[in-house]
């Protein structure tokens, strides 16, 4: 029950981490609960189905390559602008915080009415899909401009929390060392940082993978084309084939599980502490 | 040599005011002060960690006032040693010869030849979690002194260390500034650590130097109060030279008692703020004859305390003094709380500040 580098514990301090791990195997136990309901509940033609049907494969594959690259597009942004919110003083960052961690607020369905209103009403979106050539609105690149807006800012909040939490002196030692300002980041404040930007990363990831609503709204759900598991999962259940959509969601679980252990199992090789 | 000319720098309601410093090359020089003093900002501001807000930085007389800090030529080890977590003992300190174009093994020869020089050998392959205090503060000081240095820059580089752990290290610093003949700044508030390291300091307070001079002077000749103080010296007296004596001598009056001073404290009329050092008071036994009468005076011991080194005795005659005496000098006096004692203050002894 406890860690053998950890303080002599008296009845209350038991008690105490009792507490503690109750809440821990309530929650646990709820969410396996739910899962074995729904393996229970759906039979096997329809995990069949959704194993063999070309069309759920291409929506798994839709899925994670686009969640992946949602991802490393938001870590893309989030690195720099973690370390610039964390490092600099400017004019203004009050604000420029809150407009970053807006998207975490915003109603998921409105991100989609956004996106659309923008690239189909205004010059400037019009202007990127006619002039410049990128389409967004039912396209795939869509998907990952979606997932982008939705998620980024989990990224972007943890890249800085994690920069915040390390001790610039580090990086004034590595400038009287011989670094620059990019060698001290690069070789210092990165490393440090990198727990709190990997755990970014993997919250990203998870918003970006199980994300549908703004997705039904701005590239719609075209089989072979924009569909991705978790629309298909909305679109089952909305004509009521409820166990092909719980078959999915269950594929779904099984991959966002193998991938966080995955995680975990690699990370911790290289020490990373998630 | 490194050199700050009318040195300026403002945080908050805090100001570094128009420092000027010299250490001369190859001199280890201690930087006292009290906590919130201003010794860290001047520090950084010496490495270009800080830009100051005016006044310039020499070392060799040229002037590294804009250069960044990697381009300085500045070893600098901060109060908590800021030992990068990721990497190894090892990496550590190579980390500055690794931002050079150094050859892999001509890093791993200078590694090792500095890791021997303060023995942490056997810790090359262990990471930064675990290690003693006083391992740390090699590891720091290996890792500043890798890239050879023109300046060491040591912040407060014991004050987390143990007494034990303290003198041993300071003993290494002295060591490695005899090898390797560094110029060196070392920080601390601690009188004991800068009489073990150091001939020469400066005292600052309120981001002002308050003097500059070899540590005996600073102990026995302060400029001001401040300075008396922070050098644990409490019999500061006020007082206005009211004559002078037979042999010129000038004479205090302080309370009603007259205190002769010595050569050159002043005027008569002058106001004169004076001090003698604890250990420099005589305490005799009340009846002891003395051919020399000036500034005899009798006195009671009001408290006495073993302080380890020397035995602290407050005393309340016509005045209050404190005197620190061997405990030789103590158990020969047979005294204890309330004993009456004869107390000898020699004008030589006695400094007028500021004179």
């Amino acid at each position: 029950m406890t860690k053998s580098n950890s303080a002599v514990m008296g009845w209350r301090g038991r008690v105490f981490a009792a507490g503690g791990l109750f809440f821990v195997a309530v929650f646990v136990t709820f969410i396996v609960s739910l899962i074995a309901a729904d393996i229970f509940y759906i039979d096997k033609e329809a995990v069949t189905e959704v194993l063999t049907s070309p069309f759920i494969r291409h929506a798994l594959w839709m899925s994670l390559w686009t969640s992946v690259l949602t991802t490393l597009l938001s870590l893309l942004f989030a690195i720099p602008m973690g370390y610039a919110l964390s490092r600099y003083d400017f004019p203004g960052k009050v604000l420029v915080d809150a407009i970053v961690d807006l998207p975490i607020v915003f109603p998921p369905l409105v991100a989609g009415l956004t996106l659309l209103v923008f690239f189909s009403q205004t010059s400037p979106g019009r202007w990127i899909e006619d002039s410049l050539g990128w389409e967004f609105v039912f396209q795939p690149k869509g998907i990952v401009l979606c997932q982008f807006l939705v998620s980024a800012s989990f990224a972007i909040r943890s890249a800085r929390t994690a920069f915040d939490e390390v001790d610039r002196r580090y990086e004034n030692v590595a400038m009287t060392l011989g670094c620059s300002h990019w060698g001290s980041f690069r070789r210092v404040s990165l490393p440090l940082a990198k727990n709190g930007i990997i755990a970014g990363g993997i919250l990203t990831w998870a918003r970006a993978l199980g994300l549908f609503g703004p997705l039904l709204i701005f590239v719609g759900s075209f089989r072979g084309r924009t569909e991705v598991l978790s629309t298909t999962i909305f679109l089952e259940t909305s004509v009521g084939n409820l166990e092909v959509a719980l078959a999915v969601a269950l594929l779904l679980v099984f991959v966002a599980i193998i991938a966080l252990i995955m995680i975990r199992v690699i990370g911790h090789g290289r020490g990373v502490k998630l | 040599m490194i050199r700050a000319k009318k040195l300026s720098y403002g945080v908050g309601d805090f100001r570094l005011r128009q420092l000027d410093l010299e250490v001369a090359a190859g001199q280890y020089f201690v930087l006292l002060g009290p906590p919130g003093s201003g010794k860290t900002i001047f520090l950084e501001c010496l490495c270009g960690l800080k830009r100051a807000s005016s006044g310039q930085v020499f070392i060799d007389d040229r002037d590294i006032t804009t250069l960044e800090p990697r381009l300085r030529g500045i070893g600098y080890v901060p109060q908590d040693y800021a030992l990068f977590g990721h990497l190894s003992v090892r990496e550590n300190i190579a980390f500055g010869l690794r931002t050079r174009s150094i050859g892999q093994k001509e890093v791993a020869r200078k590694v090792t030849e500095t890791a021997d020089m303060l023995g942490i050998r056997h810790l090359l392959k262990r990471g930064i979690a675990g290690l003693s205090g006083g391992e740390k503060q090699r590891t720091a000081l290996a890792r500043a002194l890798t890239l050879e240095p023109k300046v060491l820059l040591l912040d407060e580089p014991v004050c987390a260390l143990d007494e034990c752990t303290r003198q041993e290290v300071c003993a290494l610093l002295c060591r490695v500034h005899e090898q390797l003949g560094l110029t060196t700044i070392h920080v601390s508030h601690n009188l004991q650590e800068a009489f073990s390291v150091a001939d020469r300091a400066a005292i600052l307070d309120g981001g002002t130097l308050q003097q500059v001079g070899a540590l005996g002077e600073l102990l026995r000749r302060p400029g001001n109060e401040f300075v008396a103080r922070f050098m644990r010296c409490e019999n500061i007296f006020f007082g206005e030279i009211a004559r002078k004596d037979a042999d010129g001598m000038p004479e205090a009056v302080v309370d009603g008692i007259s205190l002769c001073l010595p050569d050159s404290s002043g005027d008569l009329g002058d106001k004169v703020e004076f001090m003698i050092r604890p250990e420099d008071v005589l305490v005799v036994p009340l009846d002891r004859p003395n051919g020399d009468q000036r500034n005899h005076f009798s006195s009671r011991v009001e408290h006495w305390r073993d302080c380890g080194d020397y035995i602290r005795v407050e005393l309340n005659g016509q005045f209050k003094l404190v005197a620190h005496m061997t405990h030789a000098a103590f158990t020969e006096l047979k005294a204890d709380n309330s004993s009456e004692l004869g107390v000898i203050l020699r004008p030589e002894k006695v400094h007028v500040l500021g004179a």
